[in-house]
């Protein structure tokens, strides 16, 4: 029962008067960042850095204050999503799908308020998981080889037709669209440049900020210039921020299981929070099947998504504090952050350093509780900004979009980038074809190459390394159940029309 | 609350489909064929066209199926719709380019006020909420977020 | 001289003044505002970034935080294009290097060559070590290299550098003094990782045998004993806390293989702002701070700085082309 008298003590550490102001801020901070489209966790993170130092905050009290701001990202981007259609950062993407039909319904404060809660469970499971197992899940995460990480990916791009209810070619249309453009730029083992035809700007790749936010917040704007009498009379309602009772319970083992899914992704370095968003969503999507209406605002598509984030995003401390290596683009800022403290996160850091661990892990207790207390009086005041007119909410989107992504570079390249993905996400959702499968393509498609190559390298360019281990064949066996189970099910449903038709 | 609108009319997508599987069929094969023409480095089992490649023949198939079974789209916009929209990218454009040039102040003072009034207010508003809006986006980057905007040329803000 | 360059941009701002406002204040700050770490965060080239940025505010060198920017892609070649495009004027820019990237440059990767940029100094050498996994059956350095001459095919080797990177080409020349005959180079594969933590962990989760990297990045597996380190690329031994590890020159392989970090900026900065950073910089070498920075991260400080490393640098690559050459890593 050493955790308990160490979680104690981090307790202690955490509920100093210091502390608790800034992860208050933190949190603070960190929902109105991830709220706005085009800034992230990755900014959030990146900007307090120079702060710490200018306060000089001890170690842990810099990492409580940043780790506030990363948890209050994923609650905050999921209110643009719920509200304007556009995900303020990338693991809110899957929150548009059924959270903006469940705003255009009038339920946006219930959508809101399940949200949060679901954010909560999420991210509390991951800290409890965080406590109790870390060390049981470092063995389990570096069982996974590179053709392990090949065969997750290939798990997410097989149920990626689960993404939205429209056709499903269009769904891989526009997953093999993201990937491909993913592979332009320097290539990290070769470097040649792919695709890049001589322009400088893009041998870093396209960056899949601009990509999110042109594909979303520009061609939202796009299509409420179709008929701006229609898009400026105030519709919407926000509702109660109470889910109701039997909403709630609806969703409790839609929580749970998104939760797991969520967690599990986030362990696994590399994969990340919007790979934790996605497949609980899908996931939930096909463990529900007829009994769910996803797409047309289900509670339990904002639910499955927004637990899976958090429950990600927790898990992705992990492998970062004990094996130094980072899970995502804002553990990587973390641990840089620990590095330039003097502070090397590794195998030794919970021997080293348990009172900094465990504040941490205390504070993580303590800023989710915070965040789901503030949630609930914030969303009367996203209902005020709501009730402002389209006219001056659209111009307004657009301009925090502009700047954030021009912060990424400090060039107008990407503006212009940014334009033209807008201008293809319109195209796109004229066609139907949908959007979330090109960022994702865009977001995973260079990892799912990289450790391709790596795997192949380690077996000399032999092909059976592909499906040489337990855990891969178990992928590909999920994976084939899933499409095979979702081919039979459409089929039933189509014999049914034909008999009663 | 009116008619939700998220059940936008649909209009069929043989057009649509077809220009769009045909635009990235050719995508498809040009990544193929272009992809040969990245060099395999020392001791690479797979060099960097091998994943374009392999990206390129699903992207080829489903474009392929696209324009044999075309599905269906949403309605296309008319034509005082597509002008406010190439109306709203180019004065985008535009506002890019001056960003850096003339400071985010002026630049984005006169970007808003034009978008406000393209996204349907009247000027009076429009200049209102302009003024508003860049002083407030202004104070919150530069100031409660730390993020450095572009400066007027010559002037510290 | 740096007042000079100042009051040249006092007076730049001094003309625009007509508009009779504000102005920005000519700073005091000695140049030096922005780091460029040519990586994502967390590897050597940012850890560079962020300690000497720091120090250089700790010891008030500069009066305001150094911005550390993070430019990933293509081994540092991102970052070499842009500031060469861009920023070669830029006296308030330095960018992290290391052996890596000269390698890089030696190989013909980047595009420019060692004139592109003005090099500024070294601060300070990590050492390479070749590690195995701690229940490995590879006991001793031999008997690895034994295995890598005589059965190459067993053996999947990786580090933080690509086929043909230093990392690799570290491993390679224990081999070649082992006896490895040069057309067998090629088959004992290699893999490439995000970094020498990530190729540890693939390393103890069984997925490749041996690791071949800097000790630096991975001295905590070292201290918690997860892995076994076979030899240690430097002259002589390390000191605390790992001086009881084997060098591979004790094993009777004369082989060393340092990897220094260091800064470059722009090839267009002038004479007398080249020798302020420089001078700056000295000074943060010589305090006793970054001798604590860089003794806890497993670097053994080390300076060559302004001209002289202008010459160490396009030495080595004069050695690196050779030793590649002969690898057969070029041509």
């Amino acid at each position: 029962m050493d955790i308990l008298a160490y979680l104690a003590q981090g307790f202690v550490v955490a509920t100093e008067p210091q502390h608790l102001m800034l992860a208050l801020i933190g949190c603070a901070l960190g929902t109105l960042i991830g709220a706005l489209p085009g800034l992230g966790p990755v900014n959030g993170v990146a900007l307090m850095i120079p702060l710490t130092f200018n306060f000089s905050l001890s170690p842990t009290a810099a990492l409580i204050l940043l780790v506030s701001i990363y948890y209050g990202c994923m609650y905050g981007g999921r209110i643009s999503s719920i509200l304007l259609n556009i995900p303020g950062d990338e693991p809110a993407m899957m929150t548009t799908l059924d959270g903006y039909p469940m705003a255009l319904k009038g339920r946006g404060g219930e959508a809101l308020g399940l949200s949060g809660v679901a954010s909560f469970v999420g991210a509390t499971v991951a800290t409890i998981g965080l406590t109790l197992f870390a060390p049981l899940l470092v063995g389990f995460a570096i069982r996974f080889g590179p053709a392990e990480y090949f065969a997750l990916f290939m798990l997410a791009f097989a149920t990626i037709g689960g993404v939205t209810s429209g056709s499903l070619s269009k769904s891989f249309v526009a997953a093999c669209l993201g990937l491909l453009l993913g592979t332009v730029g320097i290539d990290a083992v070769s470097s040649v440049p792919r695709f890049t035809f001589g322009w400088f700007e893009i041998y870093d790749g396209i960056d899949f900020i601009v990509a999110l936010v042109g594909l979303f917040a520009i061609s939202e704007c796009l299509v409420f210039l179709e008929d701006i009498r229609h898009s400026n009379k105030p519709t919407m309602k926000l509702g109660s921020a109470i889910p109701g009772m039997r909403t709630a319970w609806r969703c409790v083992p839609t929580i749970t299981r998104s939760s797991f899914v969520g967690f599990i992704a986030g362990v696994l370095p590399g994969a990340g929070a919007a790979l934790g968003s996605f497949l609980s969503y899908t996931l939930e999507k096909r463990w529900l099947g007829r009994r769910g209406d996803f797409g047309n605002g289900d509670p339990r598509g904002v639910a499955a998504p927004e637990a899976g984030n958090n429950a990600a995003a927790g898990g992705a401390l992990i492998p970062m504090l004990s094996l130094g290596i980072p899970g995502s683009g804002t553990t990587a800022i973390l641990l840089a952050l620990l590095l330039s403290m003097n502070i090397t996160p590794g195998p030794l850091l919970f021997q080293q350093q348990p009172e900094m661990v465990w504040g941490l892990v205390a504070a993580l207790f303590i800023g989710n509780l915070m965040l789901l207390v503030l949630n609930i009086p914030l969303v009367g005041l996203f209902a005020r900004v709501l009730r402002a007119p389209g006219w001056f909410l659209m111009p307004m989107v657009v301009m925090v979009a502009f700047v954030g992504v021009y912060s990424l570079s400090n060039s107008a390249f990407d503006l212009y980038m940014m334009l033209g993905f807008g201008v293809l996400g319109y195209v796109l959702r004229k066609l139907e074809i949908p959007t979330v499968p090109v960022v994702l393509g865009l977001l995973l498609g260079g990892q799912m190459e990289y450790n391709l190559r790596r795997a192949m390298a380690i077996s000399g360019g032999d092909w059976d390394i592909l499906w040489n281990s337990g855990i891969s064949v178990g992928i590909y066996a999920f994976a084939i159940t899933l499409i095979s189970a979702g081919l039979v099910y459409g089929w039933l449903v189509r014999q049914r029309r034909i008999n009663a038709g | 609350m009116s008619e939700p609108d998220f059940f936008t009319v649909r209009v069929s997508g043989v057009i649509g489909d077809r220009i769009a599987g045909a635009v990235l069929l050719a995508l498809a094969v040009f990544a193929w064929w272009y992809s040969y023409t990245f060099t395999t480095g020392f001791m690479q089992p797979v060099g960097p066209g091998e994943f374009p490649r392999l990206v390129s023949v699903p992207l080829g198939a489903f474009s392929l199926y696209l324009i044999l079974r075309p599905g269906l789209n949403q309605r296309w916009p008319h034509r005082a719709a597509l002008l406010r929209q190439a109306g709203a990218l180019l004065l985008l454009g535009v506002y890019a380019a001056f960003l850096e040039p003339w400071g985010f102040l002026p630049a984005s003072l006169i970007a808003l006020i034009l978008l406000i009034r393209l996204f349907g207010a009247d000027w009076k508003p429009s200049l209102v909420c302009g003024v508003i809006l860049t002083l407030g986006l202004y104070l919150l980057f530069e100031f409660a977020l730390g993020m450095p905007l572009p400066d007027m040329p010559g002037l510290n803000w | 001289m740096t007042i000079l360059t100042h009051a040249r941009h006092g007076f730049a701002a001094a003309t625009l003044l007509g508009l009779g406002l504000a102005v920005s204040t000519p700073s005091q700050a000695l140049p030096i505002d922005e780091c460029i770490a040519p990586a994502d965060p967390g590897g050597g080239w940012d850890f560079t970034c962020r300690s000497v940025g720091k120090l250089l505010l700790d010891l008030e060198l500069v009066d305001s935080p150094v911005q550390v920017t993070n430019m990933p892609g293509g081994v540092g070649a991102v970052a070499f294009a842009n500031v060469a495009g861009n920023r070669s004027d830029d006296s308030d820019l330095i960018v992290a290097t290391s052996t890596v990237g000269m390698t890089q440059i030696a190989q013909g990767k980047y595009p420019g060559d060692a004139d592109t940029m003005r090099w500024l100094a070294m601060l300070g050498t990590d050492v390479g070590v070749i590690l195995v996994d701690d229940e490995s059956e590879y006991e001793s350095l031999d008997q690895l290299l034994d295995t890598m001459v005589n059965d190459p095919d067993s053996l999947a080797m990786a580090g933080s550098s690509g086929a043909g990177g230093w990392d690799h080409i570290r491993a390679l020349m224990l081999a070649k003094k082992a006896g490895m005959p040069a057309d067998q180079i090629s088959s004992v594969r290699w893999v490439q990782f995000d970094g020498g933590g990530p190729a540890v962990t693939q390393m103890m989760g069984g997925h490749v045998d041996v690791v071949s990297t800097d000790l630096g990045e991975i001295a905590g597996f070292i201290e918690s004993g997860d892995v076994r380190v076979l030899a240690v690329l430097s002259d002589e031994p390390l000191p605390e806390p790992f001086a009881g590890l084997p060098t591979a020159v004790s094993q009777g392989y004369d082989v060393t293989g340092y990897n220094w970090r260091g800064f470059y900026t722009g090839g267009d900065v002038s004479d007398e702002d080249y020798s302020a950073m420089v001078e700056t910089l000295a000074t943060l070498y010589e305090s006793d701070e970054w001798k604590d920075v860089a003794q806890q991260n497993g670097l053994v400080p080390l300076w060559r700085g302004g001209e002289a490393f202008n010459d160490f640098v396009r030495e080595s690559i004069g050695d690196v082309e050779e030793i590649s050459r002969e690898i057969g890593v070029m041509e």
